[in-house]
Formats: structure tokens, C-alpha cells, sequence
């Protein structure tokens, strides 16, 4: 029967063509998880270099030798007040501003959007020199405040973007309700609409977190004084002698610092499923 | 009804505040200071100098240079780097194996998170003269290389395409994934090949996903910063020194602030160049 | 209904709130603690200024009570330091009460106005009267007054590996009379002894002032007659371009790349490759010749990290000599640090005691034998427990008779860049030595304002 026929040939080749996708994707795995391997591997090695290599003994000495206040604990601190601090104002003040961008009609609201897609792919980086110089005509310079409300800013564009496409998805109707009970559009906002897009929050917020957690230039220029440093900054300081740098203990504060991230974005990936929604969020 | 407008207007403000002070703000003040000879040391009080700050930039065979490479790193590292090999990596996973599809986007996406500098540090460690790409070459007997030193620019586009790639996997998985299966597999039946279906029918159906993912790409390229000051700082010379290096460098190892802030100035124009296309590749979703 | 959003905003708001306010309250400086910002090094295991300052403390808070010393060490590689102190000085929020600033700097913090003069109270202070006539101008502004008190000089020559001479056949009392008896030993440990890098000149904008003193300049300052400034023109005021003796010395930085005498360049473009140096390359061993200050001993003695008890029977000391051999035969730079009140500090009043502190006779002694510096105070160089405290004091000390200062103008810094990037250029073999010598010229006209004569 040419029907069944057809069939089976059609499974095979799918079977043939799934090995060689399995082929290539593991090809690019290979090539992308050595430099992972490395800090793994070199965190618990003894005598680690520069080369991936199987460690020559087990070790948490590296670890031990890391965790004291001045190389890791003080400046995971500053990161995360930093980055807790910015993360939580970017996402109350997107929340706020996405709220009326997304639910009234104004005439304000395209050129507004405009604007702030605009400045979404603005660098940032171009700035930084300017903000400098700014920061100290306006004596902002090297406060975790300051840093907070630039990184803050930083982030906002890209954030209210993100906001008002997941209010969008929620269904004005719902809404309505509340309103005939009574309910202002502050208490709709708590009570209903955030509460129903609970997961375009959470990549708001990690994606947000994520961003500034890495993000080395901004706490590089505005802050000075050491003990204020975030790791993104400290780690540069304390490995940046490369001659000589014990390449154990560096893997392993690599490996403690960017846990946090890893782990937020696996539970947050968990949640809302692979590509945590971002891809569909910004593609066009 | 004034007051309605108003207070329905009011939940913007305190965002509105904070995008007009830090970031209209600064590039205000940007364009400011590209005018003025503000320098970090030995001067005691900055002047206009009106355009001397871009006619030094055009003479300046090191801003050419960082001009250049700049160039070199959008493209190798955007343009083809991460945009093809994440369209690439999005089209297999389609088809590949469970198992190894979450391998692999595992691997490629925590490369992604990972902060900026710590895959600096790695990527230093992989092309360094004894890191393991040269260990690599010299187990197939081929001829190793001193990266970071002959080709620090090719190194960092690397790095970069490894940092990035995920971001462009992504938004071309969400967008593969929103192509019916049944114009796939009507295709397949008419017999067209695998390449030939991507070119004819895939490549034409997200082309806006390109468009956008081509400019995010380019406008993330262009910014970096971190990355290439851990691998290289620039150099060596300035054989790596891409625009905001070059911008860093001029500012405040060589005082110069205003013809740093020029540079930045001009490294925002080509920026705001971009995102207008960009926008206008969105325009109808707004 | 779920919780997540609702939680999420409300942890939100909680830590913007704690954090805000946690931060409004920091920094600002109390009336009664002198903050004191210093170089620390990049190397984690050298602490000689970090132990000698926290000894100093000690002494302050007993000598001052109710006074605080806050130490704020600034880790970097040298260009590194330089920038982030200017940043610093910028603001009165974030400068210091006191500063570590290195000579060559200061004329060019002082015109932009970072300083604050110290006349006022030197003229209170009697042991300043100790200190020698050109320690009292490394600070001295071109308005003629004071803006540092100096902790102590230093001088440049070349230090040589005997085990690695005796190797390659070369005396062990070595001293050369020109250039090419410098190469000429290089080529022959080249040569004779394979693993070991012959000769380092350092080099490029990474090495930063380190590359235009140790290096360029101890050239430069050898071809001429020893009297005139190769860089600057002192009766014309103005910055020198074209010089003969520019591109030679820019020739000897090339040949010693191009002919792979020295390290490797990508070591040698690495920006703390002095640590490697000191810490690792001489002590083993596997370094020739080593054109350097006077200082190095301070990372190889008990406790400071790369504790090398021999040094002084496994190094030779030669100075170095000038090109041809010419007349006054021998070279040295000498520079030096001070310690110096930004204008907008806190505390200048507790600043200037921490300096006084600093600088009895007692703690000045202990420091320049820490540091290995050349004493300023005549005093405690009169004195012999100094002059025999550390092997290589006497040779160093003598040169200061030979030794040249730095135009130290406040274009000083940007000049020095740009012989920086001369240097790099010959060094990676980008530039040639004319191509690089050109593009010094130009650079010259745009950071000095056209200041500049060509010879």
C-alpha cells in the first residue's frame, strides 16, 4: 500500500534527520561547555590552571580560602542591595506607568511608547562617561543610592515595555467587575490585574535582577569607594593580576557569584517553561 | 474631566521622573560636554571649544582604528555569530531529541546568564596561550596560537558569539514555534529539501523576528564593555580597542573627558540610527 | 488566585524602601576620623604598606584620643590608581583626608585645583626643616607653594641574575658602558642560557608610568650630555618633538622586542607584569637583566610576601649607562611619592597630624627601610643603622649625585601617555620607530596646546 509505504519512509527519514540534529546541537554543546567545564573542574581543583583539565584531587580549599567578608561576602552584599534595590524600583514604577499605558486611550500614549522603545536599545555604555560627570556635579557620586536609581533607570524602558504587553494579555472584563463593587484602579491593579499576570512579573523582575547582576560597567564608573564595590566590580580588583592569580580561587568566587542568577532563572524557567517567555516578549 | 485625565496620568510619574533625570539627563548632558574640553587632571576650569573635540575624532588615526573594530565585532560577532548560529541552533532543536535539546539549551543559555565578567574571566582562560583552545589544537597536531595576542579582536568576537547566542536561540525558537506545522509538512510532501524549505519558506515567515533580532543584537554588540576589558582591556596596543574602549580610555586614562564624551556622543547617534529602524520594523504593534 | 505577583510586589517595595534608606545614611565624614586612601598592591600576598600604615594608626589613636584613622586601600594596577584617586578627588563626598599621590601627578592635580596647599602648616612643623632641598620641590607648585610632604625618593639602574651570568660566561661584576654592551650581554644570555628572559625594559600603556621611567626615560636621559631636559625645553617652555635621541631611544625599546631579548611582548603588554617580575621572574631565576628602581627589595624581605633572603648575593647591581658611553657616563630618574591633603577633604587639620606622625624620625626610617626608599631626611641619612640596614641602600643612594627628576609640568601626565604608546606601538611592532615618533609629535601638540618645539 503506497499510503503505509509512504509512511515508514517518512518515519525514517524523520528518525535519520533527528540524529543528525541531535549530532550537530551536540557538537555546539561540546564547543560552548568547555569554558563552563573550566570553572567547575578548577573550583574544586587543587592545583588548577588554565586548561580544562581532570582535577588532580578534591578539594573546598579554594572555597575556604574565598569566603571571608572582604572578597566575597561584602561584595555579594552590595550586589544584592544593589541589584535588590534597583530590581524592586524598576518593577514598581514599570507596574505603575504600564497600568494607564495599557488600559486608557490618550493620545499621549504612542508617542510615550515610542519614547520608551526608543530607549530601550539606546547603549547604555555610550552614557556612562557623561552620567560620570553628572553624578559628581550633582553629588550623587559613589552612593548605592544614586547607582540604584541610575541602574533603576537604566532598566525602565525595557521593563514598561514588558509590563504593557503582559497587561495587555489580561482581559479588561475582569476588571469591569471590580469596578461596579467599588474599586478604585489602584485597588483593581493589586487585587486583579497583577495578580493575573503573575508570571509576566516574575520575568520582569528576574530578567531585570539578571541584568544588573552581571552588569560591570554602571558600578565600575559610579562607585569608588572599595567597600561599597558590588562582586561584578570586586572580582575584577582582587583577580585582575594575571600573572599570578590562583586560578582555584578565582573559579571557585565565579562559581559562587553567578549561582544566583543561574538559580533564579532555572525557577523562573521551570515556571513558565523554556525561553521563560522572553523570546516571545520581544520578538517582533 | 481634566482632573480624571490627570489622575489616570499620575501612576506615570515616578517613572517618568526617573527616565527624565538619569537618562535624558545624562545624554543631555552628553551633548553638553562633547562641546567642552573637561578634563579629568591638570586643568583648572573646562571651556567651550566648540567642534574641536569631532574634528580631533576624524583626525585621530586611533579613533579610526576603534571605528574600525568595532565594525569588525558587530559583524563577526552579530551579524554572523550570534544570529546565525542562533537560528541555527533554534531550527535543530525543532528537530532533535528531548534529551539533547535540553542539554544543549542549558549549556547555551547559562552562558547567557552568567554575568559579564566572570565569562570574560572563562573566555580569558579558554584562548589564553596555555588555556585549553590551544591544548585543543595541539591534541589534533594543529598549529597552536598566542589568541589573545594575534587576534585578540577575533577572540573577543568569539566570546561575545558564545555570551550572546542564546538571546537570538530564543527569540528564534518562539518564532519558529509560531509557523503552522501543517505548511512545514505540506512542503515537505511537494518534496522540497531541507535548505530549500528554510530559504523559501522558513527564512520568508519570520523575517520581522530577523529584522528585530538583528537590531537588539547589533545595539547589545555595540555596548559592550565588560567583556572585552576583562579578555584584553583593548589591547595589546589596540588591537582590540572597540568604540566604548576607546570612549573609557580617552576619558579617564588619558583625562581627556570631553573628547571622550565627544566619542560617546557620536557612539549614541550611530545607537539612536539603529533603534529608529527598529522601530519602524515594530511600528504596527504599537 | 495566585500569590506570586502579589508577593513579589510586596517584597519589591519592602527592599527598595530598606535599601534607600539603609544607603542615605552612609558615608559623609565624621569630624573626628581622618580617612586615608593609599596604593595597595595588586599582588594579595604583598603587604608592606598595608602593615606599616596600620602600625601608624595604631600610634595615631594612642597619640589623639577620640581621633579615628579610617585606611581606604585602593587596589589597582598603577594607570588604574591614578584615575580612580582623580575620580575620588572630584567630590567632596568621596575625597580622602589624606592621599598617596605620586610626584609626577601632582603639578597636574594641583592646577586643577584637587590640593590643598600645605605652607601654612610646614611653617609650624620643625622637622621639616630636616628634609632635603629637592624633596621639598617634588611638591612644590608652580604657584611656588607646597602641596605634599615626601616619604622618600628613589633611583633607577640595573639589576643582573649572577647565577644566571656565571651561565653564560659573564662577569660577576658587570658593568656596562653604553647600550650596546646592555645588548650585547642580553644577546649572549639569549644565547648561552635557553628559558631565562635575558633583559626587561618595560613597556606600553598597560606598565603605565612604570613603562615611561623605568623604561624610556632611562634611555632617553642617556643621549644627550646629561646637562639639557630631552623632554622639555626649560628656557622656551616647551614640550621637545623630533628629537634624535627619542627615536634611538624608541630603537633600543624595538630591538629588544624584535630581537626577542626581552619577555614575551603579551606578558610584557600584561598590566601587572611588575608583580610577576619582582615576585616570581627574579626570584627563580629566569631573568637576566632588569632595568629598575631602586625599590625592589621591598618584596623580598621577611613577611612581605616573596621573602628571598639571598637577593642580595644572587643580584648584581650595575648603573646604567648612558648611550655611547658619553659624558657623565651613567644614568638615573628619581621620583617619588607623597602624602598630600586633597582640597576638598573633611579633616585637613587631623591630615596633617597623621603626616607628622608618619614622618618622626623613627617611622620615617622604618618606613624607608620597609619600602626600600631612599631617604629625603637628613637625618636619619646621616644615620648608619639606615645606611646598613639593606644591601644596594649605598649603591642607589650614590646615584642620587647622577639622577635626573621628571618635568613633572601638569601636561606631564598626558605626555607620559603618549611616550607610553610609542613605546607599545615599537613593542608589538605595529608602528616603526619613525611612524611612532611622529605620531608622538602630533599627540605632543594636542595635549600640551601646541606647547611645543621641534628640534
Amino acid at each position: 500500500m503506497p499510503r503505509s509505504r509512504r509512511g515508514s519512509g517518512h518515519r525514517s527519514r524523520r528518525r535519520s534527520r533527528r540524529l543528525a540534529a541531535d549530532l550537530g546541537l551536540l557538537v555546539v554543546a561540546a564547543a560552548f561547555v568547555l569554558p563552563l567545564a573550566w570553572v567547575v573542574l578548577s573550583a574544586v581543583d587543587p592545583h588548577a590552571g588554565l586548561r580544562v583539565k581532570i582535577p588532580d584531587g578534591f578539594t573546598f580549599g579554594n572555597f575556604d580560602a574565598i569566603l571571608t567578608p572582604d572578597i566575597t561576602y561584602t561584595p555579594l552584599l552590595n550586589s544584592l542591595i544593589l541589584c535588590g534595590g534597583a530590581t524592586a524600583l524598576t518593577v514598581v514604577c514599570a507596574a505603575l506607568a504600564a497600568y494607564p499605558l495599557s488600559r486608557y486611550r490618550s493620545r499621549l500614549n504612542r508617542p510615550f511608547l515610542l519614547s520608551i522603545l526608543f530607549a530601550t536599545s539606546l547603549p547604555i555604555t555610550a552614557i556612562m562617561v557623561p552620567v560620570y560627570a553628572l553624578f559628581v556635579r550633582i553629588n550623587l557620586i559613589d552612593t548605592m543610592q544614586g547607582t540604584i536609581l541610575f541602574f533603576a533607570a537604566s532598566q525602565l524602558p525595557f521593563a514598561i515595555w514588558l509590563m504593557k504587553n503582559f497587561m495587555d494579555g489580561v482581559p479588561k472584563e475582569l476588571e469591569e467587575a471590580a469596578w461596579t463593587d467599588g474599586a478604585n484602579s489602584a485597588q483593581s491593579l493589586v487585587r486583579i490585574v497583577l495578580p493575573l499576570m503573575g508570571p509576566g512579573l516574575a520575568v520582569v523582575t528576574v530578567f531585570a535582577f539578571v541584568m544588573m547582576w552581571g552588569n560591570f560597567f554602571v558600578p565600575f564608573m559610579l562607585l569608588l569607594s572599595p567597600d561599597q564595590m558590588p562582586a561584578s566590580v570586586s572580582i575584577n580588583d582582587f583577580f585582575g593580576n594575571r600573572g599570578m592569580v590562583a586560578y582555584g580561587q578565582l573559579a571557585a568566587f565565579s562559581v559562587i557569584y553567578s549561582t544566583p542568577v543561574i538559580l533564579l532563572y532555572v525557577l523562573v524557567a521551570r515556571r513558565l517553561g523554556g525561553g521563560f517567555a522572553l523570546g516571545g516578549a520581544v520578538k517582533g | 474631566m481634566i482632573a480624571r485625565r490627570i489622575g489616570r496620568a499620575l501612576p506615570l510619574t515616578p517613572a517618568l521622573v526617573l527616565l527624565l533625570l538619569f537618562l535624558a539627563g545624562p545624554i543631555v548632558y552628553c551633548a553638553y560636554i562633547a562641546f567642552t574640553d573637561l578634563q579629568l587632571t591638570g586643568q583648572a576650569h573646562a571651556s567651550f571649544v566648540g567642534f574641536a573635540n569631532f574634528r580631533r575624532a576624524f583626525h585621530d588615526d586611533a579613533f579610526l582604528n576603534a571605528v574600525w573594530l568595532t565594525l569588525v565585532f558587530t559583524v563577526l560577532s552579530s551579524l554572523l555569530g550570534q544570529n546565525t548560529l542562533g537560528l541555527a541552533l533554534a531550527a535543530l532543536m525543532r528537530r532533535a531529541s528531548k534529551p539533547v535539546r535540553t542539554l544543549t539549551g542549558g549549556i547555551v543559555i547559562t552562558a547567557w546568564v552568567l554575568p559579564e565578567v566572570v565569562a570574560g574571566f572563562l573566555l580569558y582562560a579558554f584562548f589564553r596561550r596555555e588555556g585549553t583552545l590551544n591544548a585543543i589544537l595541539g591534541f589534533l597536531h594543529l598549529p597552536s596560537q598566542n589568541w589573545l595576542f594575534t587576534l585578540p579582536i577575533l577572540a573577543v568576537s568569539f566570546a561575545n558569539v558564545w555570551r550572546g547566542a542564546a538571546f537570538s536561540m530564543l527569540v528564534y525558537s518562539a518564532a519558529l514555534d509560531e509557523i503552522p506545522d501543517e505548511i512545514e509538512e505540506s512542503a515537505e510532501v511537494d518534496g522540497a529539501g531541507g535548505w530549500r524549505r528554510m530559504w523559501h519558506i522558513t527564512l520568508p515567515m519570520i523575517r520581522r523576528s530577523i529584522g528585530t533580532n538583528l537590531m537588539l543584537n547589533t545595539l547589545q554588540t555595540l555596548s559592550v564593555f565588560g567583556l572585552i576589558w576583562v579578555m584584553t582591556r583593548g589591547g595589546p596596543g589596540d588591537r582590540s580597542q572597540t568604540l566604548p574602549l576607546f570612549m573609557y580610555e580617552q576619558a579617564f586614562q588619558n583625562s581627556m573627558i570631553g573628547y571622550g564624551t565627544a566619542v560617546a556622543l557620536l557612539l549614541l547617534l550611530v545607537g539612536s540610527l539603529f533603534s529608529v529602524v527598529y522601530m519602524r520594523l515594530l511600528r504596527t504593534e504599537v | 488566585m495566585r500569590p506570586t505577583a502579589v508577593s513579589i510586589l510586596a517584597l519589591a517595595l519592602v527592599t527598595s524602601a530598606a535599601s534607600l534608606t539603609a544607603c542615605s545614611s552612609g558615608s559623609g565624614s565624621s569630624p573626628d576620623t581622618v580617612k586615608v586612601s593609599f596604593k595597595e598592591s595588586m599582588d594579595n600576598t604583598v603587604k608592606v604598606t598595608d602593615n606599616y600604615l596600620a602600625d601608624i594608626k595604631k600610634q595615631f589613636e594612642k597619640e589623639y584620643p577620640g581621633k579615628k584613622v579610617e585606611l581606604v586601600p585602593i587596589k589597582a594596577s598603577d594607570a588604574d590608581y591614578y584615575t580612580k584617586l582623580e575620580q575620588m578627588l572630584r567630590s567632596p563626598r568621596t575625597a580622602p583626608d589624606l592621599v598617596y599621590e605620586d610626584t609626577f601627578l601632582i603639578n597636574s592635580d594641583i592646577t586643577s585645583g584637587y590640593l590643598k596647599p600645605l605652607d601654612s602648616y610646614l611653617a609650624k612643623w620643625q622637622d621639616w626643616g630636616q628634609f632635603i632641598d629637592t624633596a621639598k620641590s617634588a611638591a612644590r607648585g608652580e604657584d611656588g607653594k607646597t602641596y605634599g610632604v615626601p616619604d622618600g625618593t628613589d633611583t633607577r639602574g640595573l639589576w643582573f641574575d649572577k647565577r644566571v651570568f656565571e651561565k653564560a660566561g659573564l662577569p660577576a661584576d658587570w658593568q656596562p658602558k653604553s647600550w650596546d654592551d646592555v645588548l650585547a650581554a642580553a644577546r649572549t644570555i639569549k644565547q648561552k642560557v635557553p628559558g631565562v628572559t635575558p633583559l626587561n625594559v618595560y613597556t606600553g600603556k598597560p606598565a603605565g608610568e612604570t613603562a615611561t621611567m623605568q623604561g624610556f626615560e632611562m634611555l632617553l636621559y642617556g643621549t644627550n650630555d646629561g646637562a639639557g631636559d630631552p623632554l622639555y625645553d626649560k628656557s622656551s617652555k616647551k614640550w621637545i618633538a623630533g628629537s634624535q635621541g627619542f627615536k634611538d631611544a624608541l630603537s633600543f625599546v624595538e630591538t629588544v622586542y624584535k630581537d626577542k631579548l626581552g619577555p614575551d611582548v603579551s606578558d610584557a603588554l600584561d598590566p601587572n607584569y611588575r608583580n610577576t617580575v619582582w615576585g616570581e621572574l627574579m626570584p627563580q631565576g629566569k631573568l637576566g637583566i632588569n632595568l629598575d628602581g631602586s625599590w625592589l627589595p621591598q618584596s623580598w624581605g621577611k613577611n612581605s610576601g616573596h621573602e628571598w633572603p639571598d637577593w642580595s648575593k644572587d643580584l648584581g647591581l650595575a648603573y646604567m649607562p648612558t648611550q655611547h658611553g658619553q659624558a657623565p657616563g651613567k644614568v638615573s630618574m628619581s621620583g617619588g611619592w607623597t602624602w598630600s591633603v586633597p582640597a576638598k577633604a573633611g579633616n585637613p587639620d587631623l591630615a596633617f597630624d597623621f603626616i607628622k606622625t608618619m614622618q618622626t624620625k623613627a617611622n620615617a626610617e622604618k618606613w624607608y627601610i620597609a619600602n626600600s626608599g631612599i631617604a629625603v631626611r637628613k637625618d636619619v641619612a646621616g644615620d648608619p643603622s639606615y645606611a646598613s640596614a639593606q644591601p644596594g641602600i649605598k649603591f642607589f643612594t650614590d646615584l642620587v649625585a647622577s639622577t635626573h627628576y621628571r618635568p613633572a609640568y601638569p601636561a606631564y601626565p598626558k605626555v607620559s601617555t603618549a611616550i607610553q604608546e610609542a613605546m607599545e606601538g615599537v613593542t608589538t611592532g605595529d608602528a616603526s620607530v619613525e611612524k611612532a615618533a611622529s605620531t608622538y609629535d602630533s599627540t605632543l601638540k594636542d595635549v600640551t596646546d601646541d606647547q611645543v618645539v621641534t628640534q
